[in-house]
Order: C-alpha cells, then sequence, then structure tokens
C-alpha cells in the first residue's frame, strides 16, 4: 500500500475543515481543550476532521493501537520534539535576510531533518507495527532514506555543518578597532573570575545581543571571514542552491500529523492516572451495541481538577431498538448521559479510545445532536420557532444511519403538541434507520415507537440525585422531593422544626 | 557573612521580646538607660565637658535589644567578653560601628530603597550601581580588616575574635587584592564622573578580548572571556590632525573593523562592553550579596556595644559602681549595694544601695511603710534583671540570679488608681493575659497589685494567684501593702517552702532608712509615722 496520510487512505483535507455542529453540543470542545492544554500546542484541527468512512476509521484505529504500544510511542514523541526544533531552524532561515545566514540556516536545517529521519527509521525498525497505516510509512520512511540522492545530500551538509561549527575567532577591541584572528583561546578571564568567586559558573550572555538577525558589527566581522575562507562559504551557496527543495511533503506531514494521536494519547494516560478508565472499543456490527461504565469525558476533565469522580452508567441497544427514551427528576444526569453516548460515538468515529471501561459501538454515518439553548435575542424569534429552524435541515439531511441526540425539545409548546411533535420526530429518524437518545419531561414518548427503550434517571431511598440512568417505564417520579428534603420542609421535618 | 556578635552562633532577628515590651519598659521605667546610651560624654581629662547629640539609631537599636532576653548563661557570658573588650578599646566599637554606618550610608546614595521598591532605573545604571556598591564593600571590608589588625592582641573576647579570623576566611588578601584587580580592569565602564566630562588629560579605555565560534545561522556564540583590561590614553580631539592620522592607520590595520564614534558600530561595541561588564558583575555579585544583611546586622550589632559604652560613661558620670553580673540558680537572688539606676539618672541623685542573699527562694513579698523605698527596691531588682539578660552591666557591687527569658511587669501605680471595677476588669485582664503567656522560666513583678479594690477582695484575688503561680513553679517578687495577703501567707509558710518576706527597715525612732530587710510583715504600714511626720511637723 502507498503511504499518502497517517490520518487518512485519501490525501487528509483536515487544515480546511470546520467545526462540526455536534462538537459544543456534546463539550467536545472542553475535551479539546484539555487535550491542547497537555501537549502545548494548537491540535484543536484534527479533532473537527471526521473520517469518511468506516474503512478510514479501522484505518486510525488501527494506527492509534501501534502508537499506544510502550516502545512506539515515545519514539514518536521524540521525533516529534525533533521535529519542532527543525521547524524553528526553518523559521529562523525565513526570518533572516542576509543571504550568507540563510544558507547556514539551511545546512542546518538539513542536518536536524536527517538525523531526526534516521532516528526514527531505526527505532521504527526494532518495533513490530500492525497497522497498515505504520507499517506503509515505515516503509516509505526507509526507501527514501536509503536513496542515493538523499544519502549524498545528508553527508555534504554534515560536512559543511562541522566544518562551519569548528571555526574558532578570536576578537580583540581595543582603541576602536575589533581585530579578528582565527585562533582559539581559553578563556583565562573566565577562568580567573570562577577563581575568585567559585562555586556557581556564569556565563556570558552574547556580547552582539540574542537576535537571530545579526547585527552591523556581526555582518562586518563575517564578511572579514569570508574574505579570509571564500571557497568554504562558496561551497555553502552552492549546496543550498542545489538541494533547495529537499523535504518530501509526506514527511513533514507525517510529523504534523501523528500529533493527532500522540496529543490524545498524552492525555488519555493524565486521565488514567487520575482514575478515569479508557477503552479500545470493538466494532462488530454483529453484537449488540452496548458500553459499561461510560462516563462524560468533558465532566471528568471539570471534576478531575476538583478531584472529583464522575457516574458512570452501562448501556446497551438490543438488536431491535433504536432509540432510549430519557424521563427523570431534574440535575438527574439525564443530559450528562446523553452526552456521554455522544462522546462514545464520537471517539469511536475518530479512530481513538473511548471514556468506559469496554464497549461494542457500531458505525454511524454521522452523528446529530439537538440541545435547547437559550432564546435567541437577536434574531427576535420564538424558542419553539428557534428550535424547529435547527431541527429542519437535520431531518432533511441524507441522514440514513445517523446518531442522533436529541435533549428537550419542544419544552415552551403545549404538553399535547409537544407529544406529537416528539412522536414524528422520533418516527422519522427511526424510520431513517437511526439510532439515538431523546431526553425529554414527556413520559408519552417512551410509547412513540415499538423499538423505543424507556429509560429514568434514579433517585436513592432519601430521594437525592443517584446520576444513573437506567432501563425502567416511565412514572410519576417525584422530581421534587429531594429540594423539599433540602429545605427541610417534609411533614416531619416541619413538625420536628415547629415542635 | 556572618557578625555573630550578639549570639555565638545567631543573627539579631528581632524576635522573642519580653510578653508585652511597653509595659517592662514602662513600669521599669527603661527609656532613660537607652535615652543615655545614645549620647556619648565628652571628657576632658576627668572632666564631663559636654554631652554629645543623641544617635537616634543607637537609641532605637537599644530599645530593641534590651528586651530581647538571652536564654543561656552562654550568651550572656558571651556578650559580656565582647562588652569588656569595648569598654577596654572604646576607640576600636566606635570606629567599627562608624565605618558600617558609612557603608549603609553609601549603600542608600546608591539608591537602595529605591532599587527595593521597584526596579525602575535601567540596566545600564543598575551595572553602575552594582559596580558602585562593589567598590564601597571591598573598600569597606579592608577598612575593617585592618581596624582589626590595629588592635591585635587587644580584643580577648570570643565575639570579636571569630569576627576577625571569619572576616579573614571570607574575604582573605588574596581576594582582596583580586576585587581591586577587577575594580581597576573594568574602571573603563564606571569612570569617576569628572573623568567624563572630558577635561581629563586622561581617558580609560578598555581593552576586550574573547573567543567564540560560529553557530546557527553564522551566529557567533560561545564566548570565553580571554582578556579585559583598562588602559589610560592622552585624551585628544578626535578632529585634531593627530587623531586623523591615527584614524587612517587604523583603517589599514589587516582583519579589522574601525569603530567610528559615531557610527552605529559604536552603539554595538558599546553594547559588547555593557554585556562582558555586566557578565563580570554576575560573578562579583555573588560575592556582594554575601554582605547585604552583613553590614546591617553589623551596624545594629556595634550600636548596641557602642550604646553600652555610652551607657557606662553615663554611670560613671553618675558615680555609679558597676558590675557584671553572675547567672546563679532560679531560686537565687543575691546583690550587694544595688542601686537603682533609671531614678539616679532621672532625679540626678545617688540612691541608697541595697543588699539582699537569698537562696531557694521563689516568692519574695515585700511589705513595710509607705515611701520607704519598696517600689524602687522592686524596680531595681527588675531593671538589674532585665540589664542582665541583654548582656549589659547592673549598677551594684555584685548581682546573682536566675535566667527568666519570660519577665513579666504587673505595676499598678498608686497615684492613678481609683477604686472602680474597670480598673480591676483592666488589672485582672492583664494578669489573664501574663498567665496565658507564662512560659518555662517565668519571673512575675508585682507591684501593688489589685490595689484598685478594697485590701480585704484584693487580699484574696492576690492569695490565689500568687498561690497558684508559685505552685506552677513561676517566681514572684511583690511588693504590697496588702498586709492580709502578707500575714496569711506567712502564716501558712514553713520553713524551706522557697517563702521570703522583706520590709521596708524602720528604726526605732521610726526614721525611714529606705533599705529592705528580711522582717515579717506587720499589720500596718507606718502611715502613721508619716503621718505624724509631714502633719506635726507642719
Amino acid at each position: 500500500m502507498e503511504f499518502t496520510s497517517i490520518l487518512d487512505l485519501r490525501k487528509s483535507p483536515y487544515k480546511e475543515v470546520s467545526r462540526p455542529s455536534f462538537f459544543m453540543d456534546l463539550n467536545l470542545n472542553q475535551i479539546i481543550d484539555r487535550i491542547k492544554q497537555l501537549w502545548g500546542e494548537d491540535v484543536t484541527g484534527f479533532y473537527y476532521y471526521l473520517p469518511a468512512d468506516k474503512e478510514c476509521e479501522d484505518y486510525r484505529r488501527e494506527i492509534f493501537c501501534d502508537v499506544k504500544k510502550q516502545d512506539v510511542y515515545p519514539v514518536l514523541l521524540g521525533f516529534v520534539k525533533k521535529m519542532k526544533a527543525y521547524r524553528e531552524i526553518g523559521a529562523n532561515k525565513e526570518s533572516v535576510k542576509l543571504q550568507m545566514q540563510k544558507t547556514a540556516w539551511h545546512i542546518q536545517e538539513v542536518v536536524v531533518y536527517g538525523e531526526a529521519l534516521q532516528e526514527l527509521l531505526i527505532s521504527l525498525q526494532e518495533v513490530s507495527l500492525v497497522s497498515s497505516g505504520m507499517q506503509s510509512f515505515r516503509d516509505f520512511l526507509q526507501e527514501y532514506l536509503v536513496s542515493g540522492e538523499y544519502q549524498d545530500m545528508l553527508q555534504e551538509a554534515k560536512l559543511l555543518w562541522k566544518e562551519l561549527t569548528g571555526i574558532r575567532l578570536k576578537l580583540t577591541y581595543e582603541n576602536n578597532l575589533v581585530i579578528l584572528a582565527q585562533e582559539e583561546a581559553e578563556g583565562a578571564y573566565d577562568r580567573f573570575l570562577k577563581e575568585c568567586f567559585g562555586q556557581v559558573e556564569h556565563h556570558m550572555k552574547n556580547p552582539f545581543g540574542e537576535d537571530v538577525a545579526l547585527n552591523r558589527l556581526e555582518q562586518e566581522i563575517l564578511s572579514i571571514l569570508m574574505e579570509k575562507k571564500p571557497d568554504f562559504f562558496e561551497k555553502c551557496e552552492e549546496f543550498q542552491n542545489r538541494y533547495y527543495e529537499y523535504a518530501k511533503p509526506q514527511i513533514l506531514d507525517f510529523a504534523s500529523e501523528i500529533i493527532y494521536y500522540l496529543s490524545f494519547y498524552g492525555f488519555e494516560q493524565k486521565m488514567q492516572e487520575l482514575g478515569f478508565a479508557f477503552a479500545a472499543p470493538q466494532t462488530d456490527e454483529k453484537c449488540e451495541m452496548y458500553a459499561d461504565g461510560l462516563y462524560d469525558l468533558a465532566l471528568a476533565c471539570v471534576n478531575s481538577r476538583e478531584g472529583k469522580a464522575v457516574v458512570s452508567n452501562n448501556m446497551v441497544y438490543g438488536e431491535q431498538e433504536s432509540f432510549f427514551v430519557v424521563t427523570g427528576p431534574n440535575q438527574g444526569g439525564k443530559t450528562t448521559f446523553a452526552r456521554s453516548l455522544g462522546q462514545l460515538i464520537y471517539f469511536t468515529k475518530m479512530g481513538l479510545d473511548v471514556p468506559a471501561l469496554n464497549a461494542n459501538v457500531h458505525s454511524f454515518s454521522e452523528i446529530l445532536t439537538h440541545f435547547s439553548v437559550e432564546e435567541s435575542i437577536e434574531t427576535g424569534r420564538g424558542k419553539l420557532q428557534e428550535e424547529l429552524m435547527r431541527l429542519k435541515p437535520m431531518m432533511e439531511e441524507r441522514c440514513r444511519n445517523a446518531f442522533v441526540i436529541i435533549n428537550e425539545l419542544f419544552t415552551t409548546a403545549a404538553n399535547y403538541d409537544a407529544c406529537i411533535m416528539g412522536q414524528r420526530v422520533l418516527q422519522h429518524f427511526i424510520g431513517q434507520q437511526c439510532r439515538g437518545i431523546y431526553v425529554t419531561h414527556l413520559a408519552e414518548l417512551t410509547k412513540a415507537h415499538e423499538s423505543v427503550v424507556s429509560m429514568c434517571a434514579t433517585l436513592d431511598d432519601a430521594g437525592i440525585q443517584t446520576h444513573e440512568i437506567i432501563r425502567r417505564e416511565a412514572g410519576d417520579v417525584a422530581c421534587a422531593i429531594n429540594q423539599v428534603n433540602k429545605y427541610r420542609l417534609t411533614y416531619e421535618q416541619l413538625k420536628e422544626r415547629l415542635s | 557573612m556572618k557578625a555573630y556578635l550578639l549570639y555565638p552562633e545567631k543573627e539579631w532577628a528581632n524576635t522573642k521580646p519580653y510578653f508585652d515590651e511597653k509595659s517592662v519598659i514602662q513600669d521599669l521605667g527603661l527609656r532613660i538607660l537607652y535615652m543615655m546610651s545614645a549620647r556619648k560624654v565628652i571628657m576632658e581629662g576627668e572632666v564631663v565637658k559636654a554631652i554629645d547629640k543623641p544617635d537616634l539609631f543607637i537609641e532605637e537599636t537599644m530599645k530593641k535589644v534590651m528586651v530581647v532576653p538571652l536564654e543561656s548563661a552562654e550568651d550572656i557570658i558571651y556578650r559580656q567578653e565582647i562588652l569588656q573588650d569595648c569598654l577596654a578599646n572604646p576607640q576600636f566599637i566606635i570606629s567599627l560601628y562608624d565605618i558600617s554606618q558609612e557603608i549603609l550610608k553609601g549603600w542608600d546614595n546608591l539608591g537602595r530603597r529605591a532599587k527595593e521598591k521597584v526596579g525602575t532605573r535601567n540596566s545600564m545604571a543598575n551595572l553602575i550601581t552594582d559596580i558602585r556598591l562593589l567598590q564601597l564593600f571591598v573598600h569597606g571590608l579592608k577598612r575593617i580588616k585592618d581596624l582589626f589588625s590595629e588592635y591585635d592582641g587587644k580584643l580577648a573576647s570570643q565575639g570579636l575574635s571569630a569576627l576577625k579570623e571569619r572576616l579573614y576566611q571570607v574575604f582573605p588578601d588574596k581576594l582582596q587584592e583580586e576585587c581591586f584587580k577587577i575594580i581597576e580592569d573594568i574602571s573603563f565602564f564606571a569612570q569617576d564622573p569628572e573623568a567624563e566630562n572630558g577635561t581629563k588629560e586622561v581617558v580609560k579605555r578598555p581593552r576586550l578580548v574573547v573567543e567564540c565560534s560560529l553557530g546557527g545561522g553564522l551566529k557567533l556564540q560561545s564566548f570565553n572571556l580571554e582578556e579585559v583590561s583598562t588602559v589610560e590614553k592622552k585624551y585628544r580631539n578626535p578632529n585634531s590632525a593627530i587623531s586623523k592620522v591615527q584614524g587612517y592607520l587604523q583603517s589599514r590595520t589587516p582583519d579589522s573593523v574601525t569603530i567610528q564614534s559615531d557610527s552605529p558600530l559604536r552603539e554595538h561595541a558599546v553594547h559588547m562592553e555593557f554585556e562582558i561588564v555586566q557578565y563580570i558583575m554576575t560573578y562579583c555579585n555573588t560575592f556582594s550579596v554575601r554582605f547585604y544583611s552583613f553590614f546591617d546586622q553589623l551596624c545594629l550589632q556595634t550600636a548596641f556595644y557602642r550604646g553600652a559604652v555610652n551607657l557606662k560613661e553615663h554611670m560613671n558620670r553618675f558615680q555609679l559602681e558597676t558590675c557584671f553580673p553572675t547567672v546563679g540558680d532560679q531560686g537565687t537572688l543575691r546583690f550587694e549595694d544595688l542601686k537603682e539606676v533609671v531614678m539616679c539618672m532621672e532625679q540626678r541623685i545617688v540612691a541608697v544601695g541595697n543588699t539582699c542573699d537569698l537562696e531557694n527562694t521563689m516568692l519574695l513579698i515585700v511589705t513595710g511603710a509607705n515611701q520607704g523605698g519598696k517600689s524602687t527596691f522592686l524596680r531595681s531588682i527588675g531593671i538589674a534583671q532585665v540589664m542582665m539578660q541583654c548582656g549589659l552591666m547592673v549598677t551594684a557591687k555584685s548581682f546573682e540570679s536566675g535566667i527568666f527569658p519570660a519577665l513579666f511587669t504587673h505595676f499598678t501605680r498608686r497615684e492613678d488608681s481609683e477604686m472602680n471595677s474597670g480598673r480591676l476588669d483592666e488589672e485582672l485582664g492583664r494578669m489573664s493575659r501574663i498567665i496565658e503567656h507564662l512560659g518555662e522560666r517565668s519571673m512575675i513583678l508585682l507591684n501593688e497589685s489589685f490595689a484598685t479594690t478594697t485590701e480585704k477582695e484584693g487580699s484574696l484575688i492576690a492569695y490565689d494567684i500568687v498561690k497558684a503561680l508559685t505552685e506552677a513553679g513561676v517566681k514572684i517578687l511583690t511588693v504590697t501593702h496588702l498586709l492580709s495577703f502578707a500575714q496569711r501567707m506567712y502564716n501558712e509558710t514553713e520553713e524551706g517552702q522557697g517563702i521570703e518576706f522583706f520590709s521596708a527597715q524602720r528604726l526605732e525612732d521610726g526614721k525611714r532608712t529606705f533599705k529592705m530587710i528580711q522582717h515579717a510583715p506587720e499589720l500596718t504600714s507606718f502611715g502613721l509615722d508619716l503621718y505624724e511626720r509631714i502633719v506635726r511637723n507642719s
């Protein structure tokens, strides 16, 4: 297989992709922010780009398996770090104006590039890779590095760099003159200072300033040096012209795209240390879709900062079951459960690990979400109208086999209307072979279709929310019991307080 | 670098003063002592010629140091020995104090306080300040070392000899020379102001040699410093013919860049000078930093001895005999001819000296005639106790007592005592706070405590408190007019309980001697005597 991109079977167009509409609803931005913060670089773009089909999803999943290996992960991290240094050299090359300086940066750039690739190849040859993506990249790299042109280039660059960095200069400043000599010295005054004051060694800051661009005095000194070594500097310039465009685009793309996997795995390890489980999901379409110990990863990101745990749930879609309709008390964990389901589907699609103990997840064409939002003041539309406007494109889209998450639809409509509308929405998506979850306060919707499963947020004996969601017939659950408890207004409590 | 003149292994930290030291100062009248210690007695032969203006720093220092008690006999002897050296060589401590004062003043002039606030000044000015500070410290240290060699063999105390040794260790002659060399090497950078206005015949120019290699993008890097020196040149007008000829010759020097005086190259060269001097100063600053707190400490600590020497001169002036006290057991209180120094100085009189010889005594109850010198007696012991515990001499032929770092005074001044519950409340509150702060070695001086209520009530209160405290091992010296309290204590006391009773001496004819003697308390404080004397004689 020929190597194209580590993100995709085709050439990856992730850079042009914009944020998927479900992103904010599932609080994915909070998760990505945490990943970004841990990695130290912006990685958001990767998470906007969803694989086009199941084949691509599997391609990524296999690669992620390889990346997670104990002997692979540090190798790739090391490579990425080297390539960061490489990019910094490139930026310096761009920033300077003096031709000879550009040339020097160029030579160094080639050396670092060559060293990084050589190291990567050697390390990758020592590990076993199972994914087609990583295997084909290794093959590609090997073929590239043994090519004569690459070998010649690297060797020549190394020689030039060695000679360049071997030059020692002695500068004498007196009488308004800076006199240049090519000789070594041993830092007699440094030694004198160290002997006087001992203990800690200090280093002189660059007396010409730290600026990458050379100042006038440095330029003058350099031009004297160039006059003294014309052959060498000519050779350098000729080298740059000959290997002006030398870097392979696939390599550079790999160096930046592999960060997608590395950053997520770094985050995953951090969260595991804090006690949050991750699992590589099964993707067996023939088995029931389920997840054990599923939790909201965004909430976990927030809670982990305060040392708090999160509630997890088990769920399973039977073969004939299409929608969960979740009812129950407010603040009972319904929305959190819906989000965690969405995250399960999303991270599976992305080929990454999911926030659960274990899971089997089917493939869906896409993720559709509809969460109630605050009334839009700008447009002045009523809430119901606004909801319907957002619902319309969701229902029009070719949404066969999508995963649909609906959270509190039609809350402002009359109960009777809301029931009918809700049933129609459910029936529409079920008719499109979709699966999903519908969070509502309307118990009637649990009867909307035979494939609908009724689930409830639960309360404990004292009437406090457990935040667990279980399969149960929707009933007249006393939503307010916990509030009453909190304010000590039950009959017994009042008796006691008034006695 | 540490001064260690107040403690063997500790610098002054201004911690753990007496609880409620303001009351201690006020009740014992210590203010006059630190005021006196701030003024030098100027002698002309054997005659006092004048009293110098007060040195407020010494006054502040005495005020602070006197109320922080030493906690061991070794620490007290440590200070006594240093003070003996100073009394024998007063000019030594005067010079040492003056040098450290001058250094601190020089430092202030370099903008020490301003620098501590915010670093508003630019880095060039900071660098010059660093150089000047180095000069100040190096010259100051040299002067201190010279002073010590001048008094070689004359200083016997452990504290001063150890300081001398430390100085030579931290700043040996070799380092001293090296510091002077560095200051000379970089003198081109921080020239004296008069040299910079160009009128001087001679200008200082640098000679700098560095070695380096080429790094990324041909940037010069990895600098080694080979040579730094200052060369004195005869000043020449840059427009003069000879300068031009010289310039021409220079431009022909092979492999060189000429730095014209007004070109941008000049700026880079100046920056180069700056960075190199800055680098040298990072080394030197590690040296200067070691003395930051030292000079503060030295100044404060020498101020104490300087003040003590002044105080001794004043004691001489009032013809008060002094001695260095001896540390004894907690139950010991032994002194000969102890005089109340504050009263002597304030009222310019020679007070009556008291003598006392007590052992294993943890409670002393003094009763007796009004105006008989009871309070003066109690104060004289309190003052001597404080002076002993800060290492000073006391005004007695001899003095021996235990160490009581937790020393409290609970004085009620008769003249402003009114009988009302508010004042008793305040008194009891004060007592309660004292009890909260009692330490292991506590001594309480009670002077007419609980006089703000009736004698009966006051006696009951005093009895409970004194009994409880005594049983808890607190040493109490009390002067009281609560005679039923004193009587009760006397009646209940058996031999060997460590309780003693003193009374103001009263001769057969009723005359007061202002001396305290061991005597059982009586039910009268002989106010009648006073009444007789005053009323009858009128």
